[in-house]
């Protein structure tokens, strides 16, 4: 949500690169992603299957299995503490606690055999260990209030599969801010869902974020899910950050070669429609990436150039702004929509 | 946005379709699915997956057909290609009624009409090479021969923008986006005349779903192809078809050329989902009304009395509990389910102005 971000970031990732180890080879699955998540701010990652965004945030909090992967370089500090550094108890207090997460698929992260209320009463007294049961049974039942279960009283007897997709979202939702936390990681929280529940989900995010102000990393494919909710973006391609930005830098003036690519991939809802402009050739096998910038044996703006198969090009500020892009020929790019650079234009 | 004030039926954006002949008609079809239980499998009710749809489909252009998971859109397609058994209800194909024919009739109605699966990690033998994926239905129908069959499912592989080096390869040797092109080679292998296409591009990611969606346009650009085109994504329905219907639980609510659904739909449920589709404008954020539905897609094991969305509409009045509203035009130019049809203010979709929940 648009709250004046502190000049603290929340959340500092620097250089870190992520490897699993397989039979086939080494899968460079994140590559030197540094990038800030400021206190009360909304940051979008992007990116397709494979671009690395679930990892780049999953691994800081422990959650990838090592091996196979391992954390080879970088520094992630969360409110000044160092998360690479810290033990495994550690890490699982945090988890839940300072810093809660929204799945894609609610089943797998529910318990089947418990109902719901026991589930989120035992996190909630798990992080709180003086919490009696009757308070945790009415806060269980407040949380579901917030987050629209209605006839949350009895629900809270029920269990996960008597629930339906998009209200064991909300439940989970429930679960992820019972402990206020200072970090929301949703990964995909409305890709399983249909249209109408996801615009119903979408509400109950942002019902969650005012309440909490927490700060919230979005993990999503989804363009207009970013567009929605996000104050700022990163894009990632490869393995890489390629374009971040604030959102309305990002959508008006694109300036990476990907970003515009990926949207002028997308149909449009309504409106004359042209012949989608898709991204040629296929994503980059990260055992293999390609050498220079991973992006170029699909770009449209490198034209054989030799800089773009020889250097990877770094993550630098365009001018003296925010704005930062990893395309040796950034400043090439024709502006997309001038007339939304100004916040409040119309199209 | 220039389509608020266009008022005559508006021919398609795209030159080719839907000027030919009705090859597709589908009278009141049925499917339900038994519910059992108990030891004895005892049937116990009944899930109404279709429950009376009427369609026609012309030569050569694309059908939309839209709606939320469980809706029964994906039940009619199979049905109408007899991979279920309709429960009642008639199919007509190029004027020929097909709902009782044999398997064995059916083979030669499949040479005609094709299908298209969602996933292409699962439609696809993992033990057969691409040649004999590609070549299965040639064989079946007796129509493959060792000389100019090799050369047929080399064409149809680079029609689908792959190269004939591919054919000896296995299916967990490609991408997803490669995946599916080789499951639209097979499809064509026939030289169908419709293609039913259900959730084709839905597994993919945004910039390889792209590059389906173009082969998809250009396949049938090419071979005059007919689609129905099976999706819940409405971006992506917008883009493809020339005319629309919209499903809801077993039912098609709205149904007409893709500007009067989704510039001027007048039955509230294709209201609340274009509403709630995110629009990639940050610009636009807080400037459209959305209108968000309360509470769940009722079961389809027991559908609300008379008009099934009255559940969670917010213009319902008795006379919706009490009398289903018929599939037809209501003064607005194309048919609606709805009794209290009419469009939403002019603009308002995208803009402002919407009337809230």
């Amino acid at each position: 949500m648009t709250e004046p971000a502190a000049h603290e970031p929340l959340l500092a990732i620097r250089d870190l690169t992520v490897e699993f180890g397989t039979e086939d080879g080494v899968v460079h699955a994140v590559t030197g992603v540094s990038y800030d998540v400021f206190p009360g701010e909304t940051v979008g990652v992007v990116g397709e299957s494979g671009s690395g965004k679930s990892v780049s945030v999953m691994s800081l909090l422990g959650l990838i299995p090592q091996p196979p992967g391992r954390i080879t370089d970088g520094q992630a500090t969360f409110e000044g503490r160092d998360l690479l550094k810290m033990g495994k108890k550690a890490l699982r207090e945090l988890r839940g606690g300072d810093v809660a997460m929204i799945f894609q698929d609610p089943m797998t992260s529910l318990n089947p055999v418990f109902t719901i209320g026991d589930q989120i009463g035992e996190a909630i007294q798990v992080h709180n260990p003086g919490v009696k049961d009757d308070e945790a049974d009415q806060r269980v039942v407040d949380l579901l209030t917030l987050v629209g279960v209605p006839n949350p009283a009895q629900r809270v007897k029920q269990y996960p599969h008597e629930f339906s997709g998009g209200m064991r979202q909300r439940a989970m939702i429930a679960m992820a801010i019972a402990n206020e936390p200072k970090l929301l990681i949703a990964d995909e929280p409305t890709t399983a869902l249909d249209v109408t529940i996801q615009a119903q989900i979408i509400e109950v995010l942002k019902a969650a974020q005012h309440e909490t102000h927490a700060a919230t990393i979005l993990i999503t494919h989804d363009l207009g899910l970013v567009a929605e909710l996000c104050d700022r973006v990163v894009v990632m391609y490869g393995g890489r950050v390629v374009e971040t930005g604030d959102v309305y830098t990002i959508f008006a003036n694109p300036r990476h070669p990907y970003t515009v690519g990926l949207m002028d991939s997308l149909p449009k809802l309504v409106g004359e429609e042209e012949m989608l402009r898709p991204i040629t050739g296929q994503p980059p096998s990260l055992i293999n990436l390609p050498p220079g910038c991973a992006f170029h044996p699909r770009c449209f703006l490198s034209g054989g150039r030799m800089l773009c198969r020889t250097d990877v090009p770094p993550l630098r500020p365009l001018g003296d702004t925010a704005h930062l892009s990893a395309c040796h020929f950034a400043e090439e790019l024709q502006e997309r929509h001038p007339e939304r650079a100004a916040a409040g234009g119309h199209v | 946005m220039s389509g608020a004030v266009q008022v005559q039926p508006q021919t398609s954006h795209r030159t080719y379709g839907g000027s030919g002949d009705e090859i597709l008609r589908i009278e009141g079809l049925v499917k339900y699915f038994p519910i059992r239980a108990g030891l004895l499998r005892k049937q116990v009710g009944q899930i109404h997956a279709v429950d009376g749809v009427d369609l026609s489909v012309r030569a050569g252009e694309t059908l939309g057909l839209v709606g939320e998971s469980g809706c029964g859109k994906s039940t009619l397609g199979r049905t109408v290609l007899k991979l279920l058994e309709p429960t009642s209800g008639k199919i007509y194909f190029d004027g020929k009624e097909i709902t009782g024919y044999s398997r064995r009739q059916m083979r030669e109605v499949r040479r005609g009409m094709q299908i298209v699966f969602q996933d292409p990690y699962a439609s696809l033998n993992p033990r057969m090479t691409v040649r004999e994926i590609v070549a299965e239905p040639l064989k079946i129908n007796g129509l493959y021969d060792r000389r100019d069959g090799r050369k047929r499912v080399e064409e149809l592989l680079r029609t689908v923008g792959l190269s004939p080096e591919h054919a000896n390869r296995f299916p967990h040797e490609f991408s997803g986006g490669q995946r599916q092109r080789i499951g639209i080679a097979r499809a064509l292998a026939l030289n169908p005349r419709v293609v039913i296409l259900d959730e084709p591009v839905s597994a993919l990611d945004v910039s390889i779903r792209a590059q389906v969606i173009n082969l998809l346009e250009a396949l049938q650009r090419d071979l005059g192809l007919t689609y129905l085109f099976v999706a819940h994504d409405l971006s992506v329905v917008s883009h493809v078809s020339d005319r629309v219907a919209v499903m809801y639980l077993g039912k098609i609510v709205e149904i007409g050329t893709r500007q009067e659904i989704y510039e001027r739909p007048t039955h509230p449920y294709p209201q609340a989902l274009l509403s709630a589709v995110p629009i990639e404008d940050p610009t636009e954020r807080g400037k459209r009304e959305r209108i968000v539905l309360t509470g769940d897609v009722p079961s389809p094991a027991n559908p609300p009395s008379g008009c099934r969305f009255r559940t969670r509409c917010w213009k319902a009045q008795e006379i919706c509990a009490q009398e289903e509203p018929a599939l037809i035009d209501r003064g607005h130019g194309h048919p609606s389910a709805c009794h209290f049809a009419e469009p939403l203010a002019p603009l308002a979709l995208g803009t402002n102005g919407l009337a809230p929940a």
